[in-house]
């Protein structure tokens, strides 16, 4: 049985920074040069002061569970395996939120709040950013 | 002065038939609901003098750059003084019937027809799309994104399943007295709670149903409509509002853009929530209707679960709310049903369903997952 090709994002000139960043295993976010503000998705500007200067700027890691859904179905082949698997929106200590997968988590076990941390998934030679439950000593 | 919403009005309501699969063509679906809405208001189509159209979200796929406006005006053999597109999902609908009041205020036209059409059943896969760069985590769909919505309401105010449920089978028992509605067939609490998950903590029973279909209004001046067949109904008040920012907004999941949308449509129309004798929601999944009671200011933030049980939403109930069973039963009419629905509601043709007195009634768009929202409040003449 051949492999189905998983759906690898499709950076731009706006993305390229943060899936380059992946590559090295740090997931950046972008911080505004002049008003300090921190933002997720990337931008070409500060959403905040629309200044052009910015820094990306690696995440410690840490974070919390802000919402999250549990897929019973899989809208492409490649998850099939994986269902039933939980996409979350995750808000980084930082601040900024993405979406992202909660791993190695069992769905019920889960709770709005509960603090995760980042590790990287190799996914067909790419490193995506995901999560799963901290450690009870990294518990807030 | 009196506002722009006040001088425009309905004049005229047109629909297909909403089936899983019509085996007709988009085209032919709009053309029909057209030309019912101008025949239901006594105009020939030489009077129109504005189009404004939404693109079905399949035809959207299909085909491509050509504007949709000028494909359709083509093949209706219109030249408008007004015309144009309404691309913002759900909110399209109220969005297009604000668009033709507006125009009509300025002077720029005077019959303008708005119209929704699309056939899903031709493009498999439609619902399933992915944004920006969501499906590296298998984030699909419209159900993933209110998944969430519902999660996180779920955990910060104690909303149940049985509240979601309450809503699913309210909006069934309307549409079993829907003549032309998708689903008729009762459902229980047994039958949703027995529903399979799709998105966690959303069962199929959340989850709208996927039609062919299309509907029409036309859309005209109060001096215009007094000579007209039907009984005008008058475009009180309208607004929208969208949170573009989505995931980074602080209201997000938590708030929709409904509550400015709902200030703006209120203040223009001089009501309040207390005044609405019947609600058309948009109900894309059961969570955006109590998202949205709360954000309407039907009840407080965090109380929409508590709202609609015991009846709540029925047709005698505090708020009679999707009286011919919303895009959950109706059938997925992207919200220009909603609008046919409450206009019918004001005129009072509604039969079995009929909500006694329904004076003033509110109808919403929501779309694009959690970003935009159309608002219309529109009054018996």
């Amino acid at each position: 049985m051949t492999e189905v090709a998983w759906p690898l994002p499709k950076p731009d000139a706006v993305t390229q920074p943060f899936w380059d960043a992946c590559r090295e295993r740090k997931l950046c976010f972008q911080q505004c040069d002049s008003c300090g503000h921190r933002w997720l998705p990337p931008s070409v500007v500060c959403p905040r002061c629309w200044t052009a200067f910015f820094t990306w700027v690696p995440a410690a890691g840490t974070g919390a569970v802000f919402s999250f859904a549990v897929y019973h179905r899989a809208y492409h082949p490649a998850f099939k395996r994986l269902v039933p698997y939980v996409v979350a929106v995750i808000e980084l200590s930082e601040g900024p939120r993405l979406v992202s997968n909660i791993i190695e988590a069992a769905p019920h076990e889960l709770r709005v709040g509960m603090a995760v941390r980042l590790e990287f998934r190799d996914t067909d030679g790419l490193p995506l950013p995901v999560f799963r439950p901290a450690e009870p000593e990294q518990q807030p | 002065m009196r506002s722009a919403g006040t001088r425009a009005c309905i004049a005229g309501i047109g629909q297909t038939p909403l089936a899983a699969c019509l085996g007709r063509s988009a085209w032919a679906l709009q053309a029909e609901a057209v030309r019912a809405a101008v025949a239901d208001a006594g105009l020939a189509p030489a009077e129109v003098d504005g189009l404004i159209t939404e693109p079905g979200y399949s035809q959207g796929v299909i085909e491509g750059v050509t504007p949709h406006f000028l494909r359709l005006g083509a093949m209706l053999g219109l030249d408008p003084s007004y015309t144009g597109s309404e691309v913002i999902g759900g909110a399209s609908a109220a969005a297009m019937v604000q668009r033709a009041a507006m125009a009509i205020s300025a002077g720029l036209c005077e019959v303008c027809v708005c119209v929704f059409g699309d056939t899903p059943s031709q493009a498999p896969g439609v619902w399933e799309y992915s944004r920006g760069d969501g499906a590296a985590f298998g984030f699909f769909g419209a159900p993933g994104m209110h998944a969430l919505a519902a999660r996180r309401h779920m955990a910060l105010y104690g909303t149940k399943p049985e509240q979601l449920g309450e809503i699913a089978l309210t909006f069934r028992r309307h549409a079993s007295l829907t003549p032309h509605a998708q689903q008729r067939t009762p459902i229980t609490l047994d039958d949703y709670l027995a529903s399979r998950f799709v998105v966690e903590p959303l069962r199929l029973l959340d989850c709208c149903l996927i039609s062919d279909a299309a509907g029409a209004v036309v859309v005209t001046s109060a001096a215009r409509a007094r000579d007209l067949k039907r009984r005008p109904v008058a475009i009180a008040g309208f607004g929208q509002a969208h949170c573009l920012t989505g995931l980074a907004s602080s209201d997000y999941l938590t708030e929709l853009p409904a509550r400015r949308a709902g200030k703006i449509a209120f203040e223009m129309a001089g009501l309040t929530p207390g005044d609405v004798d019947v609600a058309e929601l948009y109900d894309c999944f059961t969570i955006v209707v109590i998202m949205q009671l709360e954000d309407y200011g039907f009840c407080a933030k965090g109380e929409g679960g508590g709202f609609v049980e015991n009846g709540s939403l029925g047709l005698s109930g505090r708020l009679p709310t999707n009286t011919a069973g919303g895009l959950l039963s109706e059938g997925f009419g992207g919200g220009m049903f909603h609008i046919i629905e409450a206009v019918r509601q004001l005129r009072g043709e509604c039969g079995d369903r009929q909500v006694l007195n329904a004076e003033v009634a509110l109808v919403s768009g929501h779309g694009l997952g959690m970003n935009t929202h159309s608002t219309l409040i529109l009054t018996r003449n």
